[in-house]
């Protein structure tokens, strides 16, 4: 009776309708929990200068850490603009799990929340290729702190911005760091299945092909956690070992089983490797899109608010805790312009920032496309001590 | 030839750990011919108690107490705690449905894996928990054999997963209770005029295989350090194709299913591409299913009709 294929079939497609039942379920109710908060904080009015801003992050499932991050960095740029702009915004949360279809699920409820203006968000490249049009379509402004690729930032979507460079820059800067002071003769590259990874993965391979360099292109998806048989494979000739990931305790456990193996590579690591707490393996290189804040003197304050309330913390929250106070600044410019803050409004005073200094350590301003204008990365060495240690550029 | 036995190594090892999982698939499924979707969950626990174990004795870094006495407290307690969630799921959500039609209780096993997950990310939070296993077992113990290495965990995982196969199969087929749970898994109705107590047969057939999930979740932790809430989906998954491939329902059968696919995915890795492990690997399981569609050492059910 069990051994039946059909019922077998049966039995799995309503397992995975089951399965997309309970997801769908969970989402709207988180979702709707946070819009009513948003409901109550009443119509805005000029004077008090009232109005919602969407945050759109992988609040729950495989990078829960970093979305909980960039959640935590947006409450407190809201907290702190507030404070010092005597507005009311209030953060409605919307949670993506990085998955485009759920990004489009908690967009459609944002859009046709009218108290919400403008939205910090999506984390992923994915998620904005899912809902610019949908954003677009509402007029409603949202600038990421963490989406990268390219393709974002052609024009096709006149309402994104990102606080972030993009790939172009990241991948050919990395790559060139990696061939010119690394110097390996042949190096594995890793990609975990992901946009991201893969995008920069294919900015790099041609600089060093073009190099000379021997590349083994591997691939491993984010869920896997067991790197035994892949660092097998690192042959001694391969002096480097290029993680374009996102989970820094993946690479961790990466490094650990160089160890274990008693093999020598360096690891070379991007943004989401920035983890001083968790990715400590000596002598790796991580290279990222925010600044370690804590080395930045003006953003004592800052720092010290965000570890006090939220402990440690990386590279992912500051560029959202940018994107967010540059939407708090248009909404506080438009409301002292005499206006009620409106998505059409916003959108046009996000256009205007010009920003000489921000957490970041450098100026935000957009270009025509929504792109940060003179963006650029950072690049980190571990110390034995795992410390983080700015190389200068 | 090092290359091919230190994969061979990996590949075991790993699929040691899939063994474990799915045998308390095949248990469950044996006797109550239910796939118990939230068995991948229980991994996700015992992963969470043996790091909360570490934290409790003083952290990786100062291990308060002799380092084998602490893995042995890990791994009890985990199969302890781990084994009376699965009783107490059998009892409160299973039992219930045990009449009801099968899709009620697959169902109830996906809101369960679900309830898990979320209730692990609301109390142990989204960050990633670390077990540093390095810390407190060097990375140089163990055996080097040429340029092969197998370190002390890796041999620990070996010879704790083939201790606990051995130990169940000589339950199953040796004890008073093995006897019963197989005749509960070839006819429970008939078990039950036999005599036999049915309900503390399922219970200590869901004890049992949670607290082997209990386990192999602290072996994931010492082995792959990285703990959070939705470990449990890939290992379930793993592991229900283990028990599958190997013939579901049967001990043996996932016992090999977990090292056929352990071995497999390091071997399509480490010769081919890390690109196309899950592509040919699960192509080759689809090859497997074709030939033999009860799985390796499944048995083919007739039916009368």
């Amino acid at each position: 009776m069990e051994a039946h294929p059909v019922k077998g079939r049966l039995i799995l497609v309503a397992a995975a309708l089951g399965s997309l039942a309970v997801a769908g379920c969970s989402s709207s109710s988180s979702s709707s929990t946070s819009s009513s908060s948003a409901s109550a904080s009443g119509s805005a009015s000029t004077k008090s200068c009232v109005a919602s801003v969407g945050f759109e992050g992988p609040i729950t499932g495989p990078v829960a850490p970093l979305g909980t991050e960039q959640l935590h960095f947006a409450e407190l740029a809201v907290a702190m603009d507030n404070a010092a702009n005597n507005t009311k915004i209030t953060l409605v949360q919307g949670d993506t799990q990085l998955n485009p279809a759920m990004a489009v699920t908690v967009t459609q409820q944002f859009t046709s929340n009218s108290n919400i203006v403008a939205v910090a968000g999506p984390a992923g490249s994915q998620e904005v290729e899912a809902v610019g049009g949908l954003m677009d379509r509402a007029g409603m402004a949202f600038i990421s702190g963490s989406a990268t690729a390219v393709a974002l930032t052609t024009g096709k979507y006149p309402t994104f911005f990102r606080v972030v460079s993009k790939d172009s820059v990241q991948g050919p800067q990395d790559a060139n760091y990696i061939v010119n002071t690394l110097k390996p003769k042949a190096l594995m590259i890793v990609d975990d299945q992901e946009a991201y990874s893969t995008g920069l993965v294919s900015a790099m391979l041609p600089i060093f092909q073009a190099a000379g360099i021997k590349v083994d292109h591997e691939s491993v998806s984010q869920k896997v956690t067991d790197f035994s048989s892949l660092v097998a494979k690192v042959t001694p000739a391969e002096s480097v070992v290029v993680l374009p990931w996102q989970i820094a305790a993946n690479a961790q456990q990466f490094g650990r089983d160089l160890a274990q193996e008693h093999k020598t590579a360096v690891i070379f690591g991007t943004d989401g490797l920035f983890s001083p707490g968790t990715f400590t393996i000596s002598g790796s290189y991580v290279s990222s899109f925010g600044p370690d804040i804590t080395a930045i003197p003006a953003d004592a304050a800052i720092a010290q608010a965000a570890q006090a309330k939220y402990g440690s913390f990386g590279t992912f929250g500051p560029p959202v805790f940018a994107a967010t106070h540059v939407i708090d600044e248009a909404i506080a410019s438009v409301c002292k312009a005499g206006q009620t803050p409106s998505r059409s409004n916003v959108l046009a005073a996000i256009k205007q920032t010009n920003e000489p200094a921000s957490i970041l350590g450098q100026p935000i301003a957009f270009d025509s496309n929504g792109d940060l204008v003179n963006g650029k990365f950072f690049l980190f060495k571990i110390s034995p001590a795992g410390k983080y240690q700015l190389i200068p550029s | 030839m090092s290359f091919f036995f230190q994969e061979l190594v990996n590949g075991i090892t790993t699929g040691a750990l899939y063994s474990l999982v799915a045998l308390g698939f095949s248990m469950v499924y044996g006797v109550l011919k239910l796939l118990n979707f939230a068995h991948g969950d229980l991994y996700m626990v015992g992963a969470y108690i043996g790091f909360f174990i570490i934290q409790f004795f003083g952290g990786a870094a100062h291990v308060g107490i002799p380092v084998p006495l602490l893995l042995a407290i890990m791994f009890v307690v985990a199969a302890g705690l781990v084994g009376g969630l699965g009783v107490a799921m059998e009892r409160f959500a299973y039992r219930p449905l045990r009449d009801a039609p099968r899709i009620a209780p697959l169902i109830t096993a996906i809101g369960i894996s679900f309830f898990l997950e979320s209730a692990a990310l609301l109390l142990f939070g989204a960050q990633y928990r670390v077990y540093n296993t390095a810390e407190f077992i060097s990375l140089s113990s163990g055996i080097r054999i040429g340029s092969v290495t197998i370190d002390s965990v890796q041999i620990m995982v070996l010879v704790l997963g083939l201790l606990l196969m051995t130990g169940l199969q000589l339950l199953v087929n040796r004890t008073k209770l093995g006897k019963q749970t197989r005749a509960v898994a070839a006819d429970r109705e008939a078990a039950e005029m036999l005599g036999i107590n049915v309900n503390f047969v399922i219970t200590a057939t869901f004890f049992l295989g949670s607290a082997l999930a209990g386990i192999a979740g602290v072996m994931g932790g010492l082995l792959f350090n990285t703990v959070t809430s939705t470990i449990g989906f890939i290992a379930g998954l793993k592991a229900f194709t283990a028990a599958v491939v190997g013939g579901i329902g049967s001990i043996p059968g996932a016992m090999l299913g977990g090292l056929v696919i352990g071995v497999a995915e390091s071997f399509v890795t480490g010769y081919i591409s890390s690109t196309y492990t899950n592509l040919i690997v699960f192509g080759l399981l689809i090859v497997v299913m074709l030939v033999r569609p009860s799985g390796l050492l499944g048995q083919v059910q007739l039916q009368k009709v």
